[in-house]
C-alpha cells in the first residue's frame, strides 16, 4: 500500500534526521552556538568512510576511523575557532559567520578532493531488500533505523546516568554558575562537540550508503533537523528525535496530496509561520 | 574593455546589495541569510513587468519591484522581532530555502528551473540602454544614488538611532524610542536597495534563474559585508569590488578548471574565518 | 586611483597581446566540469580535446594550431552567461561549444546579438531548435526521440504511462513531449512527478507514480539515473521503464537493477581504433557524449578548413554561414543540416545483462 511504504521510508529518513537533530541540539543547548559547520562534519563522515571502503576496508573499520577523525575535527573547531572567538567576546553573529566559513571550507575541500560527482558505496548487500508484509526496505534502511534508535537510547542514558552527562546538562542550564562552581564550561564544550561529531557520523555514513555521496547535501538535513529541535523544544533530546521522525513522515505522506517538489518548501513555510506564533516549541524543557 | 565594464556593472549591482545587507545585518543587527531571496524577487518582478503583454517601462517596473521588496523585507524580518536572535537564524535560513523552492517550482510565475530568458534591455525615457558601456553609466548612477541615500540616512537622527539600538537595545527602549519602528524602517530601506539591484541584474544578464538567488548567493553577500567592513559606506563598496575580482584573479593562477569553482568557494570560507578571527570589523568597517 | 587605472589597462593589454599569436586559433567551451553534471561535461570536454589534439598532431588547420578554452559553468545558466561574455569579450572566440539545455538557452540570445557560433552536441530541449539562428544542434531535439519511443511503446501494448521528469529545461521539455506524443500514438498519461537535478532519493516519486498503476514509466531525467534504477528495483516495482538517449549511462547499464529498461538511442559509433586511442588517453571508454562532441569538433574543424581556404576571416558569422552552406558532414556518422538542427537515425535499445542491446533501428 502506498501510504504504508511512504510511512516506512519516512521513518528511515526521520531516524537519520533524528540523530542529526540530537547531536546538533547537544551542541546548541550547551554552548549556545549555532554550529552550522556540523553539516560539514556530517558530510565529511560519509566521504571518509567511503574512501576506506573503496580500498577494501571492512565497513566497521571505516566507520570507526571516520568517527575518530570527525570527533577530532569537531574538537578542533571548538578549541581553535569558537573558544578563541569566545575569549575575544565575539557576538553571536561573528561566531555564526565563522561557523559558516568553516562549513564552506569543509564542503569545498571535499568537493575539490572527491569531485562533486555523485559517489556510491560499493556495498552490494546494502541494497538487498527485506520485504516486511507489503513494505519493502533495504538492509541499509533497516540498519539506519536500528542504529538511530540505539544512538537515541545511548544519548539519553549518557545524559542522565553518567557524570559527564550530568556535568553537560549542568553547564547547559547555567553556564555562569557552572563556571563559578568549577565545572569548567570550556572543556565541557569540547567534550560536547566531540560527542556530537561522533554521533552525527552515524547518519553521515548510513544515509549516503543508501542515497550516494554529494558534497553539498549536508545543509538541508541540518536545517530540517534544527527545525525539529526547535519545534521539539530546545533542551529536549526526546523532543528533537520524535519531531524529526514526525517531520520526515509528514513530508513523505504529503506526497499523497501534493506534488513532491513542494514538500520541502512547505516544511519551511510551516516552520516560519510556527516561529511567528509559538517560538518556544511543543515540548519546551523545564528551564 | 567590455569585460572590464561587465565587472564594474556587476560590482555596482552588488554594492547596492551590500548597502542592503549592511543595513540589515551590520546596522540593525538582524542576521539575515535571505537577502538573495529578496534580490531574486526584485529581479523576477522587473523581468515580469518588462516582458508582460502590456509591458511597463523600466523605471516604473523598478519602482513597483522596489515597493514590493520593501514590503517583503518587512514581512521577512518580522519574525526577528518576535524571536530571539538565534531562532531567527534558522528562520532566515528557512525563508531563503523556501524562496528557492518557490523560484524553482513555480514554473508559471518564475519559469521554474528554466529561468526567464530574453529579458529586454531597459528603456529610460526613450533611451535604450544596450551596450555594456551604457549599462555601466546607468549602474554607476544607481549605485551612487544608493550610496548617497545611505550616507544621508546614517547622518540623520534615524541613523544615530539605529547605531544606538545596536549598542544597547534595552537602553534605547527604556529611553522611550520606538525600537520596533526603527528596525522595520531599516529593513524596508534594505528591501528597496535589494529590489532595485534585482531589476538592474535581470536586465543586464537578460536571463535569470533560481541559481543566482540561492543560499550560496546570500552567503556571498554576507562575505562581502564582512570583508568590506560592517556598518560603513566604504565597506559596502570595497567588499563587492574585491570579492567579484577574486574569480578573475584566480583565473590568472593556474588552477585546473575542475576545481576552480570549489576553490573560489573555499577562499570565501577561509576569508570568513580569517576575518572573524583577526579582523571582525573588515577592511573598512566597525566591529560587527 | 591613477595607479589602479594604469594597472588595469596594463592587465587588459597583456591579456589581449597574449592571444595575438597568428598561428593559433582559439575556440571556447562552456561545460559543467563540476557539480552533478560533471560526469557528462568532462566526457564532452574530452571528446572535443581529443579531436583538436588529433588535428594539431597533423599540423593543425592550414598551419594553425587549435586551442580550446574551457570554462566551468556547473550546468548553471547564469555562470554560462558570464563565461560567454568573458570568452567573447576577452578572447574573441568565434565558436563556443555548449552542453545542457538551460545554459544553452540562456546563451542563445547573446549568441545572436554578438554573432558567435554556439555549437550544441548534447542538449535536447525542444526550445533549442528555434532559440537562435547562431545555435547549431548536431543532434535532434528530444521531441523526435519521444515520438519514436511513444509509437514503439504503444505498439508493444504499453498504453498507460506515468511521467517522471527533471525540473529543468531538458526534463520539462521531455515531459511536454510525452504529454503530446504518447496520447497521439494511442496511449494515455495517468500521472506525472517532478524530481530535482542532483536529487538522489527517487523513492517518493517512484511510489507516487506506481500508485497510478501504469504499464510504463516515461522518464526524462539527466542525473541520478543509477540511484533511480536501484530504488526502482528495491521497491519491487514491475512496470516497464522507458527513456531517451539520456539513459545511456554506463554505470546504469552495467548495474543489474536496470534490466529491462528500454530507451531510444541516437545512433553514433566510433571505429574501434579511435575508441581504443581515446581510452588509452583518458582512461575511460568513449561514451555517447564524448563521441557526440568529437563529432561536433570534427564538423567545426571541417568548417574552419573551408573558411580558411576561402581566405575569409575566422568570425562567428563566417563560421556559421559556411557550416550551413556545407550542410552535409561525414563525421562519425553522416549528418545533414537542413535547418539548425541535424537529423540522425534513432535506435530502440534495451538494457540486458549489463549491456545495451539494439532491438530495432529506425531511420
Amino acid at each position: 500500500m502506498l501510504a504504508l511504504q511512504l510511512l516506512a521510508t519516512g521513518l528511515v529518513t526521520g531516524c537519520a534526521l533524528g540523530v542529526v537533530a540530537i547531536s546538533f541540539a547537544l551542541v546548541y543547548s550547551t554552548t549556545k552556538i549555532f554550529h552550522v559547520a556540523h553539516a560539514g562534519i556530517y558530510t565529511l563522515a560519509g566521504y571518509l568512510a567511503w574512501s576506506l571502503v573503496v580500498h577494501n576496508a571492512p565497513l566497521i573499520v571505516a566507520m570507526a576511523v571516520s568517527i575518530v577523525a570527525c570527533t577530532a575535527l569537531g574538537a578542533l573547531i571548538q578549541s581553535q575557532l569558537y573558544a578563541r572567538l569566545e575569549r575575544r567576546r565575539a557576538t553571536h553573529l561573528v561566531v555564526l559567520i565563522a561557523s559558516l566559513g568553516a562549513l564552506a571550507v569543509i564542503q569545498n575541500i571535499i568537493a575539490g578532493v572527491y569531485t562533486p560527482n555523485i559517489l556510491q558505496f560499493p556495498l552490494p548487500w546494502s541494497g538487498e531488500v527485506l520485504p516486511l508484509g507489503s513494505v519493502r526496505l533495504t538492509y541499509v534502511q533497516l540498519l539506519t533505523i536500528a542504529v538511530s534508535f540505539a544512538a537515541y537510547a545511548g544519548t539519553m542514558w549518557f545524559a542522565h546516568h553518567t557524570i559527564l552527562g550530568k556535568r553537560i546538562r549542568a553547564v547547559a542550564s547555567n553556564p555562569m554558575l557552572a563556571d563559578i562552581t568549577r565545572l569548567q564550561p570550556q572543556s565541557v564544550y569540547i567534550y560536547v562537540i566531540a560527542i556530537a561529531s561522533a554521533l552525527v557520523c552515524l547518519p553521515g555514513i548510513l544515509v549516503p550508503m543508501d542515497l550516494g555521496l554529494q558534497p553539498y547535501n549536508g545543509v538541508t538535513p541540518l536545517l530540517t533537523a534544527t527545525i525539529a529541535m526547535i519545534a521539539g523544544g530546545v533542551g529536549s533530546i526526546t523532543g528533537a528525535f520524535v519531531l524529526s521522525i514526525a517531520i520526515a513522515v509528514l513530508q513523505n505522506l504529503s506526497l499523497l496530496v501534493m506534488p513532491g517538489e513542494w514538500s520541502i518548501g512547505v516544511t519551511f513555510f510551516i516552520f516560519v509561520i510556527f516561529m511567528l506564533f509559538r517560538p518556544t516549541g511543543l515540548f519546551a524543557a523545564a528551564r | 574593455m567590455d569585460f572590464l565594464y561587465s565587472y564594474i556593472v556587476l560590482a555596482e549591482i552588488y554594492v547596492l546589495l551590500g548597502l542592503s545587507t549592511n543595513l540589515l545585518v551590520g546596522i540593525a543587527g538582524i542576521f539575515s541569510v535571505s537577502q538573495a531571496a529578496v534580490f531574486g524577487v526584485g529581479a523576477y518582478l522587473v523581468a515580469h513587468f518588462l516582458m508582460a503583454q502590456d509591458a511597463l517601462p523600466f523605471i516604473p517596473s523598478l519602482a513597483i519591484a522596489a515597493a514590493c521588496c520593501v514590503a517583503l523585507n518587512i514581512l521577512v524580518t518580522l519574525p526577528s522581532l518576535r524571536v530571539s536572535g538565534d531562532y531567527f537564524v534558522v528562520t532566515s535560513f528557512g525563508i531563503q530555502l523556501l524562496a528557492t523552492a518557490v523560484f524553482t517550482n513555480w514554473t508559471g510565475g518564475t519559469g521554474g528551473a528554466n529561468g526567464l530568458p530574453g529579458i529586454p534591455p531597459p528603456d529610460i525615457f526613450g533611451l535604450q540602454v544596450e551596450s555594456t558601456q551604457q549599462y555601466m553609466m546607468l549602474c554607476t548612477i544607481a549605485s551612487a544614488l544608493g550610496c548617497l541615500c545611505f550616507y544621508l540616512v546614517m547622518r540623520a537622527p534615524f541613523g544615530r538611532l539605529l547605531r544606538a539600538i545596536r549598542e544597547d537595545e534595552l537602553a534605547v527602549a527604556a529611553a522611550g524610542k520606538n525600537v520596533l519602528r526603527a528596525k522595520v524602517s531599516a529593513a524596508a530601506l534594505a528591501g528597496a536597495f535589494a529590489g532595485i539591484a534585482g531589476g538592474l541584474y535581470a536586465t543586464f544578464l537578460s536571463f535569470i534563474d533560481p541559481s543566482s538567488f540561492d543560499l550560496d548567493a546570500s552567503i556571498l553577500l554576507l562575505t562581502m559585508v564582512v570583508v568590506g567592513g560592517a556598518r560603513t559606506l566604504a565597506g559596502c563598496i570595497i567588499g563587492p569590488f574585491l570579492l567579484l575580482a577574486l574569480p578573475q584573479i584566480l583565473t590568472l593562477i593556474e588552477i585546473p578548471t575542475t576545481i576552480a569553482a570549489s576553490a573560489r568557494q573555499l577562499i570565501y570560507g577561509v576569508l570568513l574565518i580569517v576575518f572573524m578571527l583577526f579582523r571582525p570589523q573588515g577592511l573598512a568597517g566597525e566591529r560587527l | 586611483m591613477r595607479g589602479f587605472r594604469i594597472g588595469v589597462a596594463a592587465l587588459a593589454a597583456s591579456l589581449l597581446c597574449g592571444q595575438a599569436n597568428a598561428d593559433t586559433i582559439k575556440f571556447g567551451g562552456i561545460l559543467p566540469l563540476t557539480g552533478p553534471g560533471a560526469l557528462i561535461g568532462t566526457a564532452e570536454m574530452h571528446g572535443i580535446q581529443f579531436a583538436v589534439d588529433q588535428a594539431n598532431a597533423k599540423g593543425g588547420v592550414h598551419g594553425n594550431q587549435i586551442t580550446v578554452q574551457f570554462e566551468d559553468n556547473q550546468a548553471k545558466p547564469d555562470q554560462s552567461v558570464l563565461s560567454f561574455n568573458k570568452l567573447t569579450d576577452l578572447e574573441h572566440v568565434s565558436v563556443i561549444f555548449t552542453g545542457y539545455s538551460g545554459p544553452s538557452l540562456a546563451m542563445a540570445p547573446l549568441a545572436t546579438r554578438k554573432k558567435v557560433l554556439l555549437v550544441n552536441a548534447g542538449a535536447q530541449a525542444d526550445a533549442l531548435a528555434k532559440a537562435s539562428p547562431y545555435l547549431i544542434n548536431t543532434l535532434p531535439t528530444i521531441g523526435d526521440e519521444i515520438s519514436v519511443l511513444s509509437k514503439w511503446l504503444v505498439e508493444q501494448g504499453k498504453k498507460q504511462g506515468a511521467i517522471m521528469f527533471e525540473n529543468d529545461a531538458a526534463g520539462m521539455s521531455g515531459r511536454d513531449d510525452y504529454l503530446r506524443s504518447f496520447p497521439d500514438a494511442g496511449g494515455k498519461i495517468l500521472a506525472q512527478e517532478a524530481t530535482q537535478f542532483g536529487q538522489t532519493d527517487f523513492r517518493p516519486a517512484l511510489l507516487k507514480l506506481a500508485d497510478a498503476k501504469p504499464d510504463v514509466m516515461l522518464v526524462a531525467i539527466t542525473a541520478g539515473l543509477l540511484q533511480m534504477a536501484q530504488q526502482y528495483h528495491q521497491l519491487g516495482l514491475k512496470f516497464t521503464v522507458a527513456g531517451t538517449t539520456f539513459f545511456a549511462d554506463p554505470a546504469t547499464i552495467a548495474d543489474p537493477s536496470s534490466a529491462g529498461f528500454v530507451h531510444t538511442q541516437l545512433r553514433i559509433d566510433a571505429p574501434p581504433e579511435l575508441a581504443a586511442q581515446f581510452k588509452a588517453k583518458y582512461g575511460v571508454d568513449m561514451e555517447f557524449f564524448a563521441k557526440q562532441y568529437y563529432n561536433a569538433a570534427q564538423i567545426i574543424l571541417t568548417t574552419l578548413d573551408k573558411v580558411l581556404s576561402e581566405n575569409k576571416p575566422v568570425t562567428g558569422e563566417n563560421m556559421h554561414d559556411t557550416l550551413l552552406k556545407i550542410g552535409k558532414f561525414q563525421g562519425l556518422i553522416p549528418l545533414e543540416f537542413k535547418t539548425n538542427t541535424a537529423s540522425v537515425p534513432i535506435d530502440i535499445n534495451e538494457m540486458r545483462d549489463g549491456k545495451d542491446v539494439t532491438l530495432k533501428q529506425i531511420q
